[in-house]
């Protein structure tokens, strides 16, 4: 195989984004080292510059007829374009978030941005990774940065424990994550190619062993830990608490999309002769997730533990998409996480910036902010209002989608249980939002009374303002004019093949096997 | 005759040991030696599957290479932080560390 | 049996021997120190493992790499926090260690059941042996350029991470007045919000 044959092979055209990046990571890296504390002068905005054109090359792959790049190790299909876009634009939102937080805290921010864009990195290969060890490498990209990130506060102490709190758990759930992709691995018979491993496991007739269910059963672990299902969200509420927060408002946006778009690969991909499993596992997950993150997320003081405990709700609405399995379904949960992205980041930013000025973030120090300020207590409403799904802002949208989506598929107790859990998880929202605006003057606390004057001025302040303005812009327009999103995310689900084949794929190995489920699969057929 | 079974067996057993440890240690050094031990089951499982089942294409010692990459960064990351907290809190005593909890 | 099987049966079965119980002892003794270098022991057990199993390449890496990188850096690490302190003994531990234990005995019967039962395919084409190394490295430029191409970045961060993690920093006017807001979050800890209430 010689150079020329091999590089046209390669398809190195379908990492162009990542490329971009990756760029972007060493000129910071490599001007921080020269210009020293000056360089934050213009890292972080090149950082966001470098995402953004990233983001331009996602648009331009847009149906790529030749989505497989290197020797099958990577799917640029338009699923993974939309996912790796989330991840990208989540990252650069987040860089506009940190800026002043890490001036503010005397770390380093030129570190800071490597391994954010580390993590992004990692997050969008992810997305594409099409074959385990390129799954098992990016994983570990983004993991690991992730941990870093959750200790860069090192002299403090919630940091240091959430850091290390994040990285056993992490770890461990990586290592029992990759004991069932070593048995994959060996059920089917030497195989790496995620696309292979089902033909693989047919003709060794490995399809009906125990061990296809081992291995699900430990990847499911693994999964459910990056997207923080309960019962595999222990981590989430200390992570959550300890981590600087741009941090956490990545985690809880850029991470577990990139873990939603594994999720749909590895089990659509290499696990449908055990789909009834997996679905089983994963509506138990997903009920779990959103009866007990929304109710727990009643009882936190701490802003930053009620987002993270309302994130693993949220999580378990996005799951309801992935588990009916629809083109409609895949289609809701992919608007959903585009919406969640604004509305979730854009409660971050207020969170952040309340955080900035008066160095708490009690729920109840947040009584009478309206009267000192009131973009924030308008940002903050909105997005909080959004998160509960109330109309018309883009997080009822949202949840319509997935609702109907999953009512259209006869997931009736799904969403039943959304509906009833998403009534709950209106009630915190709300409280929050009602000690911000309703409150008499006397009743303002010690936060808010001594509240500084708002000033933008302070270095970082205005990238703040930019996201904040952004996200609040994003969250209330996308609402209305959510039709361009709409067809985005039916685009990438009609445009993906892996996807068209397995929509009908509950009908075809039931043929095989018996002539009464047969009956059903062609009337689930006419009804699609 | 060697048989497949052997290692995958071998390589349960450590994998179990591993999740003991994992679960009861309260040292948080002793955590990060029993997650090597998962890892390294893992590669046992991956080695005796390329020697049996992938003889010619040994796609398991590509990737057992790569699990002994990232565990080694794993590692580091995990000791830089176990030495950040040891600084804060004098202690490494995973009973210890309830600042943050519900 | 010929000569040659029954030397592998032998040599398997000491290097199992010697890997479980050193594993054992990593987990279950007292002095930390004893289980490092007892780590040290599962690893070089591994190794050989590894040359049962026709793959001398990865043998040398698992030495190289494990014993001299991983096990001397946890070695270190032991070191930089020794501080000679009994853990304050937790009521009712040995329940908990013993239902863990259960549970894992019941994990390894349930995989064992399942590497019996499973049908593995075996291949009948002789190991590539020796031509691992050649083999190895066509992988890591063709179908496996990405991952390669990735480790190097993650190693560059884990590097960077590491080091900005473990540093210690000596800050411009830390001498002088001790200013307790760096490098923290800026949130205050949730004690010292409820004490003022």
């Amino acid at each position: 195989m010689d150079f020329a044959n091999l590089a046209a092979q390669l398809n190195a055209g379908t990492i162009l984004p990542e490329g971009i990046v990756i760029i972007t990571l060493l000129t910071v890296l490599l001007g921080d080292l020269i210009a020293g504390r000056a360089a934050s002068r213009w890292t972080p905005y090149f950082a966001i510059g470098g995402l953004l054109s990233a983001i331009v090359a996602l648009y331009f792959q847009w149906n790529n007829p030749t989505p497989n790049g290197f020797l099958g190790g990577f799917n640029a299909d338009d699923l993974s374009i939309v996912f790796r876009g989330i991840v990208a634009l989540s990252a650069s939102v987040t860089l506009l978030l940190s800026v002043r937080y890490v001036e503010q805290s005397g770390t380093p921010l030129g570190e800071f941005i490597v391994i954010l864009l580390t993590a992004t990195l990692g997050g969008m290969f992810l997305s594409g990774a099409d074959e385990l060890v390129m799954v098992f490498v990016s994983l570990e990209t983004l993991s690991i940065a992730s941990y870093l990130l959750t200790g860069y506060m090192k002299r403090d102490p919630r940091s240091n424990e959430a850091a290390l709190k994040y990285l056993l758990i992490g770890a461990a759930s990586s290592a029992i994550f990759l004991y069932g992709v070593s048995l994959l691995y060996g059920l089917s018979g030497g195989e790496t190619r995620l696309s292979q491993i089902t033909t693989n496991l047919l003709a060794n007739n490995a399809n009906e062993s125990i061990g296809v269910v081992i291995a699900l059963v430990f990847v499911i672990a693994g999964i459910a830990f990056k997207i923080a299902a309960v019962p595999f969200h222990q981590w989430t509420p200390d992570v959550y608490e300890g981590s600087p927060t741009p941090v956490v408002a990545f985690l809880s946006v850029g991470s577990k999309a990139a873990g939603f778009a594994l999720a749909i690969r590895l089990l659509v991909n290499a696990f449908p002769m055990v789909s009834e499993q997996w679905h089983f596992v994963m509506t138990a997950l997903a009920l779990l997730s959103m009866v007990l993150g929304n109710v727990v997320a009643l009882a936190q003081g701490s802003m930053k533990r009620m987002l993270a405990y309302s994130s693993i709700g949220q999580a378990g609405f996005v799951m309801i998409g992935l588990i009916i399995g629809t083109d409609a379904g895949y289609a809701s949960m992919v608007f959903y996480l585009m919406v969640y992205l604004f509305m979730n980041l854009g409660g971050f930013a207020c969170v952040i910036l309340f955080t900035l000025r008066t160095g708490t973030d009690e729920i109840t120090e947040y009584s009478g902010l309206y009267q000192k300020d009131p973009l924030l207590t308008l940002c903050l409403s909105i997005c909080l209002l959004s998160l509960g799904g109330i109309p018309p802002l883009a997080g009822f949208f949202g949840k319509i989608y997935l609702f109907w989506a999953g009512w259209q598929a006869g997931a009736y107790w799904l969403v039943l249980i959304g509906l009833l859990t998403s009534v709950v998880s209106i009630y915190y929202y709300i409280r929050v939002v009602k000690m911000m605006v309703v409150k008499e003057p006397e009743e303002m606390s010690e936060a808010v009374k001594n509240y500084p004057a708002i000033s933008w001025t302070a270095f970082g302040m205005r990238p703040l303002q930019v996201g904040l303005i952004v996200c609040l812009v994003a969250t209330s327009l996308a609402g209305i004019l959510s039709n361009p999103l709409f067809n985005l995310a039916n685009n990438s689900v009609t445009g993906t093949p892996l996807l068209q084949s397995s929509v009908i794929q509950p009908a075809r190995p039931v043929m095989l096997q018996s002539s009464k489920t047969l009956d059903e699969a062609s009337v689930l057929e006419a009804h699609l | 005759m060697m048989q497949l079974q052997y290692f995958l067996i071998v390589a349960a057993a450590l994998f179990c040991i591993g999740i003991y440890g994992l679960v009861t240690s309260r040292n948080a050094i002793r955590v990060l030696m029993s997650i090597e031990l998962l890892l390294n089951s893992v590669n046992l499982n991956l080695m005796a599957f390329s020697n049996f089942l992938d003889p010619q294409g040994i796609r398991g010692q590509v990737f057992t290479v790569f699990v002994i990459t990232i565990a080694a960064a794993e590692a580091a990351v995990g000791l830089a932080i176990v030495l950040s907290i040891y600084r804060n809190r004098d202690t490494v005593d995973m009973e210890q560390f309830n600042l943050l909890k519900w | 049996m010929n000569l040659a099987d029954g030397v592998q049966i032998v040599s398997f079965v000491v290097l199992a021997a010697m890997m479980l119980g050193g594993a054992l002892g990593v987990v279950l003794l007292d002095n930390i120190v004893y289980s490092a270098f007892l780590l040290g022991f599962v690893f070089i057990s591994m190794s050989g493992m590894y040359i049962l199993l026709n793959a001398a390449f990865v043998a040398a890496a698992q030495v190289l790499i494990y014993v001299g990188a991983v096990n001397v850096l946890i070695l270190f690490g032991i070191m930089l926090v020794n501080k000679r302190q009994d853990f304050a003994p937790v009521p009712k531990a040995w329940l908990g260690k013993a239902a863990t234990g259960l549970v894992c005995v019941g994990l390894f019967v349930l995989l064992g059941a399942m590497v019996l039962a499973t049908p593995w395919s075996l291949s009948t084409l002789t190991p590539i042996g020796d031509g691992a190394l050649v083999a190895i490295g066509k992988h890591f430029f063709t179908d496996f350029l990405l991952p390669f191409e990735l480790a190097s970045v993650l190693l560059l961060m884990a590097m960077i991470g590491a080091i900005v993690l473990a540093r210690r920093d000596f800050l411009p006017g830390e001498l002088a007045e001790p200013d307790e807001t760096v490098l923290t979050l800026p949130e205050r800890p949730r004690e010292l919000v409820s004490s003022k209430k």
